[in-house]
């Protein structure tokens, strides 16, 4: 899962410059999901994590044409513009919540709190939205993004063993958070 | 370390780290871990399902799903094809070259106090740097000659 190898997408991003559409097609349906489960898990925001793909990959056609092969693979540039339009999200959020400090927010279950479907999966959204960023970061990519150490520390702009630690503290909070939840599931 | 070169600690270790998945930890500690799996499976391998619990729930966070609406702008403003690219540059050469003509039909009614035809030539100097042909009758038919 290393940054090595052949770009997978480079034939593709030929036919995007091209303007082919069908290569335009194939390469949002390879690559939109995965920016956008990236921003979703980042932000906590459906719609901000919209807007987030969809300006990520409109930078990606201004630069199809000038495309160069044996650079960054396209999935790693996608994902290092995806973070940084998250980032500066973030710090607009941080901003506003410095001027006026929102409530605290529970990750412990609900009284009522079905064992299945959306409560679940918001229970779990929730304790990684709780997270510190880089935490978060650590184990979108890691985790969801399925990318590997090397490439995810590159792209956090840390050591591995930087990296290894924000992953392990964020599981290890992630573990506490949902320990209901993962005694029942057992 | 051990015989098999990693240690029943840095196992545990990359198992809270990485998760319950030797195939998604480091690749250089892969054939390691499962050499040490192998020679105690009960109580590694339960260091493994307390992993897994945890990657199990992780995967239920929400990816979001690409809606048809977010797809069709991305589609939209997706690089076009040279040629389709000439023919919306033409479009808006006309487009331009017919707000020009007419405002310098305009000008000139103003200037002159009175509604003088203009020259059909000099309405085809203005429309020849847009690539519009047609510009004179066009502006005929909407009435602004």
């Amino acid at each position: 899962m290393a940054a090595e190898g052949s770009d997978p997408d480079e034939a593709l991003l030929t036919g995007v410059g091209r303007g082919d559409p069908a290569a335009v097609r194939q390469l949002l349906d390879r690559r939109l999901p995965r920016v956008l489960a990236l921003a979703r898990r980042m932000l906590n925001d459906a719609g901000e994590a919209e807007d987030v793909a969809q300006e990520t990959f409109l930078r990606a056609w201004k630069q199809a044409r000038s495309w160069r092969p044996g650079g960054a693979r396209f999935d790693t540039w996608l994902h290092r513009v995806a973070l940084n339009l998250c980032y500066d999200r973030l710090r607009r959020r941080r901003d506003v919540t410095m001027a006026q400090p929102p409530e605290q927010i529970d990750t412990g279950p609900a009284p009522d709190a079905g064992l299945l479907g959306a409560d679940l999966s918001r229970r779990v959204e929730t304790a990684l939205a709780a997270l510190p960023e880089r935490q978060r970061e650590a184990i979108v990519l890691c985790h969801h993004q399925g990318l590997g150490n090397i490439e995810a520390a590159a792209l956090m702009g840390v050591t591995v063993e930087a990296l290894e630690g924000l992953l392990g503290r964020g599981r290890r909070a992630l573990r506490a958070s949902l320990a209901d939840l993962a005694q029942r599931g057992r | 370390m051990t015989e098999h070169g990693l240690s029943p600690e840095r196992f545990q270790a990359l198992a809270e780290t990485y998760g319950g998945d030797i195939a998604r930890w480091p690749e250089l500690c892969r054939e390691q871990a499962r050499a040490l799996l192998a020679h105690d499976p009960e109580g590694l391998g339960a260091i493994l399902a307390e992993a897994s619990d945890l990657d199990h729930l992780l995967d239920l966070a929400p990816a979001g799903a690409v809606n048809a609406a977010l797809l069709g702008r991305l589609i939209a403003a997706a690089p076009q094809p040279a040629g389709s690219a000439r023919r919306w540059i033409a479009g808006l050469g006309a487009a331009l070259g017919l707000g020009v003509a007419a405002l310098a039909g305009v000008t000139a009614g103003v200037a002159l106090g009175r509604a003088e035809r203009p020259d059909r030539a000099k309405t085809e100097v203005i429309a020849a740097g847009f690539d519009t042909p047609d510009l004179y009758d066009a502006l005929e038919e909407a009435g602004a000659i």
